[in-house]
């Protein structure tokens, strides 16, 4: 089952109202009451509820760890990213002013659905709900060598789009050997399977679960491989995993994405 | 571990702020890992498994523990891209917060393991509103462990100070109600026994008590 959140449109917008639905085979929106609703009446919204803790992986794909001139990492390097990141399939996600280097990352997420504490990688699937697609955008002029990649770089408004839904893990099954690519305007720009992930999420569940209890909610999102590129304004970045989902985002300017907040 | 009933969106935390402890970290910036000195607050967050009330206590861990206090903001409203000069309007009320973390080695990697232990974020005791505090920057934080003082962190002793921080970190982050600042901690967590008992205080604001587990 793929589970989505969506805000249907009211006539104003005091009238909108969130959904809970599913997306069938045919990409219909099935409210839980049965009724269709067409994607053209709604705006996407993060799947996930209530996030709790959104874990995202560096460095987690040894392609990627060695475009960027690391030494696969022999512990995980895991960083914690605010709520504020997450925004739905096909919204708005924003270039900072003044600067050189903004590039997507797809990666696939694990969903916690039970919470845990010392979890064994045996039982690690056993507290998994589900999986979806984030794009964790990171701008690389603010990295700076204190808690790297640190919040400036990781933890902006809307730079974590995710989506388009959660799709139960019985449906996609296997999770290691997942074809991964990122297209920027149509064209193939970054390509890659969960096969060449270092720490895979049984292991990571294991490991988190073993500072902290894991509960649900909260998100593991598990690196990118290489194929990096910089977005400009007016892109349109698909991030897709097999079995998984696409997940469509629009890059517009910091002034476009804040409006009167700007 | 218990749910904590004034934060419950972000709890963010600003390392790195005491000048006594930028002082003397001074030449070990210029090192390998670092190679230059934080030109921005260094952040990270305490997740909601963190989360803890005062009069908590806190699980022992066989690493060690330290702890240090900080003054916290806490966010009635949204605050979006303020100015310095504005930024104490978007302020709700203010309280503290004690982290507790494994001792700290290396600020070069988010620390998830010495930072994310269960528990180990109480805020509290009570807010107090803004409108009681006059200037958040004339306040002092002193932690007491077992009753002897361990030590006294003037708000005006930050590298930066309150509303500079709230307009950086709103740049960045857009902060909703229930969302929270810990300004900055004494540079030197201090090390804490099985047993101890730590109070931290601002005298006129409140209190925060926690014992670790015997």
């Amino acid at each position: 089952m793929k589970r989505a959140r969506v805000l249907l449109k009211g006539k104003e917008s005091h009238n909108d109202v969130e959904l809970d639905v599913t997306v069938n085979d045919q990409g219909d929106l099935v409210t839980a009451e049965g009724t269709v609703i067409s994607e053209s009446e709604v705006t996407w919204l993060s799947p996930i509820k209530n996030p709790g803790t959104i874990f995202a992986l560096g460095l987690n794909y040894a392609d990627h760890a060695a475009e960027l001139a690391f030494e696969p990492p022999k512990e995980p390097l895991v960083f914690l990213k605010g709520a504020n990141t997450l925004t739905g399939h096909k919204q708005n996600s924003y270039r900072p002013d003044n600067i050189e280097f903004q590039h997507y990352e797809c990666e696939l997420v694990a969903v916690i659905g039970k919470e845990g504490k010392n979890i064994s990688r045996e039982d690690a699937m056993d507290y998994i709900a589900g999986y979806t697609v984030c794009n964790d955008f990171a701008i690389r002029d603010y990295l700076e060598n204190y808690y790297r990649p640190n919040l400036r770089v990781k933890s902006r408004d809307s730079l974590c789009p995710i989506g388009p839904w959660l799709i139960d893990k019985e449906d996609v099954g296997d999770i290691s050997d997942l074809r991964l690519t990122t297209h920027v305007n149509g064209e193939l720009t970054q390509e890659g399977t969960t096969k060449d992930i270092i720490f895979d999420v049984p292991f990571l569940v294991e490991y988190l679960s073993k500072i902290m209890t894991l509960k649900p909610g909260d998100m593991i999102a598990t690196g990118t491989p290489k194929g990096l590129k910089d977005m400009q304004p007016g892109d349109t970045v698909v991030c897709e995993i097999e079995k998984v989902g696409a997940l469509t985002t629009y890059i517009v300017s910091e002034q476009e994405f804040y409006g009167d907040k700007y | 571990m218990s749910t904590n009933p004034i934060v419950t969106g972000k709890l963010v935390c600003v390392a790195l702020n005491d000048q006594q402890q930028l002082d003397k970290l001074d030449a070990t910036f210029n090192e390998a890992p670092y190679k230059a000195a934080p030109t921005q607050p260094v952040l990270y967050f305490k997740p909601h498994n963190t989360w803890n009330t005062d009069g908590a206590t806190i699980a022992w861990n066989e690493e060690g523990l330290v702890v240090g206090a900080s003054l916290t903001v806490v966010f009635g409203k949204e605050c979006c891209r303020t100015s310095a000069e504005e930024a104490l309007s978007y302020v709700e009320g203010y309280t503290l917060t004690h982290d507790f973390s494994l001792p700290e080695k290396s600020y070069y990697r988010p620390d998830i393991k010495g930072k994310c232990q269960d528990g180990t974020a109480p805020v509290g005791a009570v807010v107090v509103p803004a409108s009681d505090v006059a200037d958040p920057q004339a306040l002092t934080v002193v932690t007491q462990v077992n009753g002897e003082t361990v030590s006294e962190l003037p708000v005006s002793q930050l590298h930066r100070g309150v509303a500079e921080l709230i307009s950086i970190i709103s740049n960045i982050m857009t902060l909703q109600p229930g969302d929270a600042i810990a300004v900055g901690f004494p540079g030197d967590r201090h090390p804490v026994k099985q047993g101890d008992k730590v109070t931290s205080s601002i005298a006129g604001v409140t209190e925060l008590t926690n014992q670790v587990e015997a």
